[in-house]
């Protein structure tokens, strides 16, 4: 399963990650993604899926945290003692928890600033790019950042990270606030994407249903640990996912459950 | 009401002013990479001008100094983000802040430990000879800093419009996102410093050809504070016009209180100055409001 | 293991809420107050008023300080111009026949409406405007103080205090002078550490968090910073009046300059932002730093040599305080209080290891 010079772009392998020296986030997480897949992390608040992310990405430092154990291997090579530049110029893109966009200045400047890790001349190329897939961006390109709604700076945030041509891209909840529909478009635009050019996904969702449509297989993440990992269809008929992740409210058993009978078939 | 005097006080006053602006451009430098105001930057300036100053003294012509202080300077500044600013990178604004009053207090007491108080001459071969605009007498000396100083707000204006000025400006938004783009944070930062050590230090040597080189340098940074807030921390054009006007305010109110005070109300002027800017318009004339969705 | 929290059980609510859970705690504090007490019978006049009252005094100031950058989260950069305001205040009232306890308050009251004034930035704009308008202030009260003789006596006078006076009765030993500031300082102490059981406290916290997920609470930011900086200036102006009061015995201009609002600062960050008993070590150090230094760079020179004028030695003190800052930010932001709570961490759970938080 985690044979990094196979079919898979990322391949993590066991990780730790320990926070300010004391406290454990996650423990012996293993996840593949192969190329030009997508693949789901889902869980709850806490479960330990961003730091997951910033684990592969290298943020972890700028909050304390370290990884203590484990291997992350990207395209074959072994990335963990990369800086977060290097490993945006390899070909990592993380798309932050709640959009994190430069307020400041415009789209335009925002696609700019991200482009420091290509050539100059293929900056114009990747703009075109990115505003022909996200068209609202491109009439909105001159006013502040900060001002664009959610929507809106949920897709400059994915934009901006496509400008550092990536090969895997890094979701983290990308539908965290925003509405039904707009989430409907956003994860059709991701799908487009991931189908067009071959890009790996990799995205953390609390909005289990929607992960789960587009997404060939997924993992989930419990008190920092992996507890299932499965295709993507055999995870939506799961029972115990549908009732804890899913939102299934037939066929509840409320007795079963006020008496600790209804428990997950996973062990945690 | 004496008209000359008026119009003498508002042409010098504008004139100072303008190299007011020379030691604000340095702060607003920082404030846009950094997203905190310098309070070292009179402390860089006198240190600029201490260091060319002691270049002149090993025997380099003055043409020669000034450039070998300001790349050393420029190192000075690396050096500062080095050592410093790295481990501080995702605290509070408020402890960065306090890391520039620390280095601030450091350079202060260091250059008064090693070179003392008194003032000494550096020489840059304006002549003393006022230039005369009809009737009203102009310090050359300040003509020149008045040139200069625009020249300086030119390239900086020119400079925020490239691609790495765009990568600054991400920068002090938000370093994490900057990082998870892969700009490379410490290194803008560097270069802000850099650059604005090297303005400071031809500020400093700008100043010290008018009124000598000693600690008083370092006090500047009030005045380059309030011509910085005034026009707004984060803009080139707004520290030039602010410091233009503080000048002509300081410089005409000063000719018309100094009778009646007693001397040495420049000073009240300029934080009545800074009181009102953050009391009617506190992002200054031309400076970005803080967005915030809440 | 000294610091068991073994065997420790409330049975009422007030209990729970106590401020020295531990045993260990209260026997050491107790003995530091019998300590304290003793004091005056125990060292000579020298130490008692040349070390301890000014760094009991400065205590007092550096938590007053702390209350504005630790608990309320601002930058004050004018705290010497507010200690300055209470001393001369204090000094005219006592010299037009008020009584000395009323003058203090008066000086505090006057410091704090002064001072809060200056705050007025807290309405528009946040952080570092805030602490611009405070260098302003400091800016102001040096302006005022060497230009108006009707407050100072003129830039170069030395203003004399008259003694100060309890119920009367002239305190001049240096025994009396010592338990002033001593009350003074476990007032201001135990303001502070209940600080955290109160409303205002919390309020403070909440506001420097995020001020307006305050507001949507109910909590006014405004008007908590206000309260936050006009406490913190009262205190400001009380310790400015006890230190003229007991340890200089008269005002000058430079005893507030904007060099001494530096100092203040130095000791809040060496100590600690928001840590009590870091005030007392940061003060402790910030104080004791100067003479040290100056003792070990003579001791230096003569034994390599080198001559060193008084000149350089007597700004040497300065350049220490900036790279004291410095050092501290860098290695350890949280100052001396924190590694006084990671000793008694480390001793709580001794000779395990961890420390569950």
């Amino acid at each position: 399963m985690n044979d990094p010079s196979s079919t898979n772009i990322l391949s993590l392998n066991n990780i730790d990650v320990v926070y300010g020296h004391v406290s454990l986030a996650i423990k012996g997480v293993s996840i593949d993604v192969p190329k030009g897949g997508m693949v789901a992390l889902l869980g709850a608040n806490g479960a330990g899926k961003s730091t997951t992310l910033k684990s592969i990405s290298g943020l972890l430092a700028a909050e304390n945290g370290a990884v203590t154990r484990g291997e992350l291997h990207f395209a074959g090579r072994s990335i963990g003692t990369l800086p977060p530049q290097q490993r945006v110029q390899l070909g990592i893109a993380h798309v932050l928890e709640g959009r994190r966009v430069f307020e400041h200045l415009t789209p335009d400047e925002n696609l700019i600033a991200a482009s420091m890790v290509r050539s100059r001349h293929d900056v114009k190329r990747n703009k075109e790019r990115v505003y022909g897939y996200f068209k609202r961006l491109y009439e909105r390109r001159t006013s502040a950042s900060g001002y664009l709604s959610g929507g809106e700076q949920q897709m400059l945030a994915i934009g901006r990270a496509l400008m550092t041509q990536p090969k895997l891209l890094m979701l983290d909840e990308p539908s965290l606030g925003l509405a039904p529909l707009l989430v409907a478009e956003i994860f059709q635009i991701i799908s487009q994407i991931n189908k067009e050019e071959g890009l790996s996904v990799l995205v953390i969702e609390q909005n289990a249903v929607a992960a789960l449509e587009i997404v060939s297989h997924g993992y989930v993440i419990e008190n920092g640990r992996i507890v299932m990992h499965d295709s993507a269809e055999r995870l939506t008929k799961n029972p115990d996912i549908q009732e804890f992740y899913l939102g299934a409210t037939k066929n509840r058993d409320f007795h079963a459950i006020k008496h600790y009978r209804r428990r997950k078939r996973w062990l945690t | 009401m004496d008209w000359i005097l008026f119009f003498e006080s508002t042409l010098n006053g504008g004139l100072i002013g303008t190299m007011y602006s020379l030691v604000a451009i340095g702060i607003v430098l920082i404030y846009k990479s950094s997203s905190v105001p310098n309070l070292a930057q009179g402390a860089m300036m006198m240190l600029g001008a201490y260091v060319v100053l002691a270049l002149s003294k090993l025997g380099m012509p003055i043409w020669l100094a000034i450039p070998l202080g300001i790349g050393l300077m420029l190192f000075f500044g690396v050096a500062v983000e080095r050592v410093a600013l790295r481990r501080l990178a995702g605290q509070p604004i408020v402890m960065i802040l306090m890391m520039t009053l620390g280095l601030e207090i450091f350079l202060r007491a260091g250059s008064l430990t090693i070179w003392g108080n008194t003032g000494q001459p550096l020489s840059l071969g304006i002549s003393d000879s006022p230039l005369f605009l009809g009737p009203l007498l102009i310090s050359r000396a300040h003509a020149v800093g008045a040139v200069i100083a625009v020249v300086m707000f030119g390239l900086f204006v020119l400079f925020f419009r490239t691609r790495i000025g765009v990568v600054l400006r991400a920068i002090s938004d938000d370093y994490t996102a900057a990082w998870s783009v892969g700009i490379s944070v410490e290194r803008g930062v560097a270069l802000s410093w850099a650059v604005s050590a090297g303005v400071a230090t031809i500020a400093g040597v700008l100043w010290g050809s008018v009124q000598g080189v000693n600690q008083d340098l370092a006090l500047l940074l009030l005045k380059g504070l309030t011509v910085a807030v005034l026009g707004g921390l984060d803009s080139i054009g707004g520290a030039l016009l602010a410091g233009v006007l503080l000048g002509v305010v300081e410089g005409v109110a000063s000719s018309f209180l100094d009778p009646l005070v007693g001397g040495s109300s420049r000073d009240l002027v300029d934080a009545m100055m800074l009181i009102l800017t953050i009391l009617v318009r506190p992002h200054g004339l031309f400076g970005r409001h803080a967005i915030e969705r809440v | 293991m000294l610091f068991r929290r073994a065997g420790i059980f409330h049975t009422h609510f007030a209990a729970d809420r106590a401020l020295f859970q531990i045993p260990a705690d209260r026997w050491m504090i107790g003995m530091l107050l019998l300590l304290a007490l003793a004091a005056p019978f125990i060292l000579s006049p020298l130490y008692l008023g040349s070390y301890l009252l000014p760094w009991l005094i400065w205590t007092a100031g550096t938590l007053g300080l702390n209350l504005i950058v630790g608990w309320a989260g601002q930058l004050h950069l004018g705290y010497a111009a507010v200690m300055g305001i209470g001393a001369y205040a204090t000094v005219h009232a006592t010299k037009a026949g008020v009584p000395w306890e009323l003058a203090i308050v008066m000086g505090g009251l006057t410091a704090a409406v002064i001072g809060s004034g200056f705050a007025f930035a807290a309405l528009r704009v946040k952080g570092l405007y805030l602490a611009l308008s405070t260098l302003a202030l400091q800016f102001v009260v040096d302006w005022t103080i060497s230009h108006v003789p009707a407050i100072s006596g003129g830039a170069q006078a030395t203003f004399q205090a008259p003694d100060l006076r309890l119920l009367g009765w002239p305190v001049t030993s240096s025994a009396g002078l010592y338990y002033v500031a001593l009350a003074w300082c476990l007032m201001v102490t135990s303001f502070m550490l209940n600080l955290r059981r109160t409303a205002l406290g919390r309020a403070l916290v909440a506001v420097r968090e995020k001020d307006y997920a305050a507001a949507v609470i109910g909590v006014n930011s405004f008007y908590y910073k206000l309260v936050a900086f006009a406490t913190s200036s009262f205190f400001g102006g009380v310790t400015g009046a006890i230190m003229i009061f007991t340890f200089y015995h008269a005002v000058t201009p430079e005893q507030f300059s904007v060099d001494v609002s530096i100092q203040a600062l130095a000791m809040v960050i060496v100590g600690g932002l928001g840590s009590i008993i870091g005030s007392f070590f940061g003060a402790a150090f910030i104080l004791l730093i100067p003479g040290l230094m100056s003792v070990l760079i003579f001791w230096l020179a003569t034994h390599a040599g080198i001559p060193i004028s008084i000149e350089t030695l007597g700004h040497l003190p300065h350049a220490l305080y900036g790279a004291l800052i410095i050092a501290f930010l860098l290695v350890e932001p949280l100052g001396l209080g924190k590694i006084y709570s990671n000793v008694r961490d480390y001793l709580l759970v001794w000779p395990f290891g961890y420390v569950k938080k």
